[in-house]
């Protein structure tokens, strides 16, 4: 196990240094600059503003000196929110995606795990047919048509709910976000949950389970649950980071201060330093939980952890 | 040489949506109208019996008074000095005070400065400052903080995108060029409360752009403590009726009234909070569901405003604002080297039909390049007020002249942003019309903004959308565009008449003797054609009924220290 996470972690070094030379020098491609203004900055201006951020050197002095940066941790001052730095903003931001995201993610599990598990165990019932199709809508309607109803809804017209904002993370003002980013969660953990259950109630050991004359809920909550749960757990590690990048929709429509408007804004304004602090991050997000739910997926299967 | 322009909109905004960025954001437009538009029909009807107030003349009890309001996007930075975006600049405005001001109706009134006196030769300015003003810490605003201010500006280390804006001033361009050292900028402390400022021209302009970012005052000892990090709440000290309290980038900032304000006694608002709503419908969602009193221009897509005055009646503010929108050409290139070819394009549109079937009559068709302001009357091309069977057989003619035929027709691109639904429509119409009317071939091509400006700034593109919000209520800053040499006449017209009469018009101290001689620019443009006007902006808004001291005003600046909130509850429908 040890040695799978270290061999991991040797193999994420070179896979983070290719994404952050990619997106460099893909950035510095892309036409316009920081401060191609719809003014256009007298040229002793724009000098100027060039020197201060070295955007007048060489582009590989450029590259060498952004990578002895980060290696320290540092991403630099961000070139469009002139007042600030990368880390200062991701610091501010990431807290809120990880909260509503986290909340989401639970609220999935708590939801989604029951659901599934209740159609698994009803198959082919009507409680098996109301929530798979429940969960079939729930994937397919995209949060961009979710949270606009919502909103109509709860807020506009119930006057119940905030519309939108964060408020220094309210609950309140959290409901809709979270709903929002957890009913297509919920669907895809009630479907994975079913469609294993269903598998691992047909397997062999819970026929000689109930053979040996084990009560139904011994069966399923001792012998039935751990094995179904593989898939969700191998779900779950990009799940994590699909609810994290994947949140830019939701901030938009709630208004949220999250990275994924850093990450739009940035890419737009030529904010360099911004879109290369939020890529890093993310892929080293990416990274961590595929490894996370690696090392999970051995502690529950005694197969894996062998191998 | 006038090079101001904090009040200069990213093309995106100014087209009317704030938006700048593509995908989601159109598709959220479309859908939140839709499921509004719903919302709307299923009230009938009838003035909007949902969101009726009930409203006294009695202000709120002073724990009510707080001022909810959306800024289309967030504020890049805080530093005066540094500002470039609108976002930006309004929230400044709302924090510092500079010498002068502007009132709740966009007039000029003393700020920092109570009074000033202007040497004869228009060259040296001495302004007195208030003893009464204060930094939000109490202590007192003097001549030195703008001394620092002023020079930090031009600093070459500092940066700042809009330094040039202080070229008028003595010695300014030098030191933004790097050959002499900021304290040699022509700016004075004679006392703590009297402050000097020499300059290179006479500019009679000069006072009317004092109110921007770039001319207030600075607290030197923040700035020397925190450097970069002196504009974070705790950090920043302002001299205006209000300070920071809170700011979480793209959440919320929180703005509380500063007591130490020289003025503070008319100021009701205990809070203002701005928030950062890029999407129009999520804006008006929230205006809807009550959690935003005011919603800045623009504050909805053209197609909205006829189910948004039928829900919110008198709530929906239109009010004519200091812009125009027009299409760019290059003038020395083929194929629009060609004026007989620039007079007809110009003359086919019909901007009457554009305006009250795409832009629901929100913006003011525009002939000629200066908007309305009060006191100038702008000359509008003899052919505008021709029946359009008339202009349409001239531009006929014209085009021939030019070369073209409906066998030989003209073929160009037309460059234009992809951000903003509804300039895409006002384009396909646009060519549409050329095509009908002349049959030219127009191959429309969106880019997203950076990109388009690039392509403009290197002349790669011949055809192009742009426009213009003035920075100051003076013809100048819309002058200015045209004159050769400046940096954003990237169309490079050049004509020496021109250049003459405004060279005159900026000389001259008489406002009427001035005004008529922009008319004189205003009608050499019209004959020359180097662009093809299209619209001037409206700013279109959202204001509760309880919402006191909003008026329209032509810079579209709303002081929150005007602002307050009456008595009121909802009405029971």
């Amino acid at each position: 196990m040890i040695r799978l996470v270290l061999r991991r972690l040797l193999v994420a070094i070179p896979t983070l240094l290719v994404i952050i030379t990619l997106s460099f020098f893909l950035l510095r491609a892309a036409p316009g600059g920081p401060f191609t203004e719809a003014r256009r900055l007298p040229p002793q201006v724009l000098a100027n503003v060039e020197r201060m951020y070295h955007l007048n050197e060489p582009v590989w002095d450029q590259y060498g000196r952004y990578l002895t940066h980060i290696l320290r941790g540092d991403f630099g001052p961000s070139y469009v929110y002139r007042s600030t730095t990368v880390n200062a903003l991701i610091e501010q931001g990431l807290p809120v995606d990880l909260t509503i995201g986290g909340f989401a993610l639970g609220l999935a599990l708590l939801i989604g795990m029951p659901l599934g598990m209740l159609a698994a165990l009803r198959q082919n019932h009507a409680w098996d047919y109301v929530s798979m199709a429940g969960a079939m809508a729930g994937i397919s309607v995209p949060n961009f048509v979710v949270a606009p109803l919502l909103i109509l809804l709860l807020a506009v017209k119930a006057h119940w709910l905030p519309a939108g904002s964060w408020s220094n993370g309210a609950p309140d003002h959290m409901v809709l976000p979270v709903v929002t980013l957890a009913l297509p969660l919920i669907a895809y953990v009630a479907r994975l949950m079913r469609g294993s259950m269903v598998e691992v109630l047909n397997s062999p050991f819970i026929r000689t389970a109930r053979a040996k004359g084990l009560p139904e809920r011994t069966v399923i909550l001792r012998h039935a649950l751990r094995p179904a749960l593989m898939p969700l757990i191998s779900f779950l590690g990009p799940a994590v980071v699909n609810t994290l990048t994947g949140s830019i929709v939701v901030e938009e429509i709630f208004g949220l201060p999250g990275i994924g408007r850093f990450f739009v804004d940035g890419a737009l304004n030529r904010d360099y330093t911004l879109v290369m602090g939020v890529t890093i991050l993310y892929a080293m997000l990416i990274i961590a939980f595929n490894l996370i739910a690696d090392v999970l997926y051995g502690v529950l299967d005694p197969r894996v952890r062998q191998q | 040489m006038l090079r101001g322009a904090s009040r200069r909109r990213p093309i995106a905004e100014r087209a009317g949506l704030s938006g700048r960025r593509p995908g989601p954001r159109c598709l959220l437009v479309v859908m939140a109208a839709v499921l509004l538009s719903a919302c709307s029909s299923a009230s009938g009807p009838v003035a909007g019996p949902l969101y009726r107030y009930v409203v006294s003349d009695r202000p709120a009890p002073a724990a009510m008074q707080v001022l909810r309001r959306r800024v289309a996007e967030t504020p890049r930075t805080l530093d005066p000095s540094l500002a470039t975006d609108t976002m930006s600049t309004d929230v400044i405005e709302d924090l510092f005070e500079g010498l002068v001001t502007l009132s709740a109706g966009g007039k000029l009134i003393p700020g920092v400065a109570s009074s000033w006196s202007i040497s004869p030769d228009g060259r040296t300015y001495v302004f007195h400052l208030r003893p009464s003003a204060r930094w939000s810490n109490g202590k007192p605003v003097t001549a030195a903080d703008f001394v620092y201010a002023w020079r930090r500006e031009v600093n070459p280390n500092t940066a700042a995108q809009y330094a040039q804006s202080l070229a008028r001033i003595v010695n300014a361009q030098a030191i933004i060029d790097g050959h002499k050292p900021p304290d040699t900028l022509g700016v004075t402390a004679l006392s703590p409360h009297t402050f000097e400022v020499r300059l290179v021209h006479r500019t009679p302009y000069f006072l009317s752009m004092l109110f921007n970012t770039y001319y207030m005052p600075l607290y030197p000892p923040a700035i020397r403590r925190w450097g970069m990090a002196w504009t974070r709440p705790g950090h920043l000290v302002s001299d205006g009726a209000f300070y920071l309290a809170s700011w979480v980038i793209n959440g919320h900032l929180t703005l509380k009234k500063n007591p130490y304000f020289w003025d503070a006694a008319q100021v009701r608002l205990r809070e203002e909070i701005y928030y950062p709503v890029p999407s129009a419908s999520s804006a008006l969602a929230r205006y809807f569901a009550g959690d935003l009193d005011f919603v800045g221009t623009p504050a909805f897509p053209p197609s909205d405003v006829g189910w948004l005055r039928r829900e919110l009646g008198n709530q929906v503010r239109v009010a004519s604002m200091y812009g125009t929108a027009y299409l760019g050409m290059l003038i020395h290139k083929k194929p629009f080297d060609n004026r007989d070819l620039r007079l007809a394009l110009t003359m086919a549109l019909n901007r009457r039909v554009l305006d009250d079937k795409l832009m629901q009559g929100m913006d003011t068709p525009a002939h000629s390049l200066f908007p309305p302001l009060p006191g100038f009357v702008r000359r509008s091309p003899a052919w505008a007020h021709w029946p359009m069977a008339k202009r349409l057989a001239v531009a006929r003619r014209l085009y021939h002249a030019a070369g073209y035929s409906r066998a030989h027709p003209l073929r160009v691109k037309l460059l234009y942003m992809i951000e903003g639904v509804h300039t895409r429509s006002y384009m396909e119409a646009v060519a549409t019309m050329w095509h009908q009317a002349l049959g030219a071939d127009i191959i429309l091509r969106q880019e997203q903004w950076k990109v388009m400006l690039q392509d403009i700034q290197y002349k790669n593109a011949k055809l192009y959308w742009d426009a213009w919000i003035g920075d100051y209520p003076s013809p100048y800053t819309f002058a200015h565009q045209f004159v050769k040499g400046f940096v954003m006449n990237y169309g490079d017209y050049d004509n020496p008449a021109y250049q003459a009469v405004v060279k005159a018009a900026v000389a001259e101290p008489n406002r009427a003797r001035r005004y008529a001689l922009y008319a004189k620019a205003d009608a050499i443009l019209n004959h020359d054609a180097p662009f093809i006007p299209l619209y001037f902006y409206n700013a279109n808004e959202l204001v509760k009924p309880y919402v006191a001291g909003y008026r329209p005003n032509v810079l579209n600046l709303h002081l929150a220290r005007y602002m307050w909130i009456r008595q009121h509850s909802l009405r029971q429908p």
